[in-house]
């Protein structure tokens, strides 16, 4: 028994100390310094002060390619009603800012950070508070999520993040890897998110909508409508090629929502205080 | 600087309101109603019960075959409220699909209305070309900070939006994320 066991241990030590010989005849230094700087590093992760940096960036960006509408009344009203949505979810201090695109396509974006766009060609096709609060809390799902800093970040080298990292405890202001990863970000709505995050915004976005107590189907009722324009319109080009079809979203919204939030279909649509807001856009006060 | 910015829009806006007080006496004639003036047609998906009043256990006044057209005349949450064959009543709004010729941009009137108020100029810089957000803007756009400042002044507080929330009469509810629907992906 004795024997038997120095004779393990004879063996255990005999094969290390050839694994160790061939480890060190094969040592490649800078690969494992490399490694060690890696493992140092950590996993590459976008604080919440560089995701809204980054958001400021794509944001800005946007406005390059849209201009803001030039309508005060209507621009507060979507900042009101996307704030109060805001306020209904577990990142209520984010810097919530909302704006309407002088542009006739429909879509809506949402940048990191909390700035959050709809277009005017797609406001116009709504018909209650409820419809658009529906369309801003998916927008905000997106923000919650961090959909696009995840897809920025699974797009880029590791390196970039670090660089990042690196910038911000350098400077203030915008440096270089900041530049790349908002020029990154605003490419990725040319390119559109994952289905599955797509799905997710819809489901949190029905959620969101009637926690600030609007009627739940407003964003069901928007898919709807843009179902039934031509499907080939120009208008639609962008939005159809990032987004999953909207008989699938409203498949899955059917699925999701029935039963769930049957007790607040009476909160109100608020169609009213819309057409009001709509109504009185050309009067600038 | 952003002051002068600011100041140039505000006088914008004073030049947007007399153009708009000249379209004002067509506008008060419109109601935007929504649906009400718009008519649209829309046909069923499946086959659907046509009820009395949008609950589910309403009175049932008919059973409408799917591909079945309908007039749209009102929504309520999930409920459409529908005219066909002389008959008006309720039908689950996703049991419908709109006919894709009657909906056209702006059947709501608020298209015509959006193009008087934007006629009065807007905050876009001074760049040449036409722009926009398709595939191909997006990828060759620049900054425009000019707008992302005047963007920020829209922002709304926390207290603000509460106070626009009681305006409306609208309660906060608790109420969790939905799971993934069971039956998976899309059909």
């Amino acid at each position: 028994m004795k024997a038997k066991i120095i004779l393990l241990a004879l063996t255990l030590a005999s094969t290390g100390c050839a694994n160790q010989n061939f480890d060190m005849a094969n040592l490649n230094l800078d690969k494992v310094v490399e490694t060690a700087g890696k493992v140092y590093k950590g996993p590459a992760q976008i604080t919440e002060a560089q995701e809204i940096a980054m958001g400021e960036g794509i944001a800005s960006n946007l406005l390059g390619a849209a201009p803001l509408l030039d309508n005060k009344p209507v621009q507060q009203y979507i900042n009101q009603v996307g704030r109060w949505l805001s306020v209904q979810t577990e990142r209520p201090d984010l810097p919530w800012h909302f704006a309407v695109l002088e542009d006739e396509d429909v879509n809506a974006f949402a940048a990191p950070g909390g700035y959050i766009f709809i277009t005017k060609g797609l406001l116009i096709r709504m018909k209650s508070e409820a419809e658009l609060a529906g369309v801003l809390a998916h927008e905000i799902a997106h923000v919650l999520k961090r959909h696009h800093v995840e897809a920025i970040r699974k797009s880029t080298r590791t390196t970039l993040i670090t660089d990042l990292a690196k910038e911000s405890l350098q400077q203030s202001g915008v440096g270089p890897a900041l530049t790349n990863l908002i020029g990154v970000g605003t490419e990725l709505y040319a390119r559109g998110l994952d289905k599955g995050d797509e799905y997710e915004a819809d489901r949190m976005g029905v959620v969101i909508a009637a926690r600030a107590g609007y009627d739940p189907y407003g964003l069901p009722a928007v898919l709807l409508t843009l179902q039934g324009m031509n499907p080939t319109h120009s208008s639609l080009a962008l939005m159809f090629k990032t987004h999953p079809a909207l008989s699938d979203r409203l498949d899955l919204l059917d699925r999701t929502m029935s039963g769930a939030l049957d007790r607040f279909e009476m909160q109100p649509d608020l169609s009213p205080r819309f057409t009001s807001v709509m109504n009185n856009a050309g009067s600038g006060n | 600087m952003m002051a002068k910015f600011i100041e140039l829009l505000k006088n914008k806006e004073r030049v947007m309101k007399w153009k708009a007080a000249i379209f004002l006496s067509l506008l008060l004639n419109m109601t935007l109603s929504g649906w009400a003036q718009a008519g649209e047609i829309a046909y069923t998906v499946r086959a659907t019960e046509l009820k009395a009043r949008p609950f589910s256990d309403a009175a049932t006044l008919g059973r409408l075959m799917q591909r079945t057209k309908v007039e749209v005349v009102a929504r309520r949450s999930s409920w459409m409220q529908v005219q066909v064959d002389g008959k008006t009543g309720w039908v689950k709004m996703l049991s419908l699909k709109f006919n894709q010729a009657s909906n056209k941009a702006g059947s709501s009137g608020l298209a015509t209305l959006f193009n008087v108020a934007s006629s009065g100029g807007s905050s876009r810089s001074a760049t040449t070309g036409v722009r926009g957000l398709s595939e191909k803007d997006l990828k060759n756009t620049k900054p425009n900070p000019r707008a992302f400042a005047v963007m920020q002044t829209y922002a709304v507080n926390k207290s603000e939006a509460k106070q626009f929330a009681s305006a409306g009469k609208l309660n906060s509810q608790s109420v969790g994320y939905l799971a993934e629907s069971a039956s998976g992906g899309a059909r």
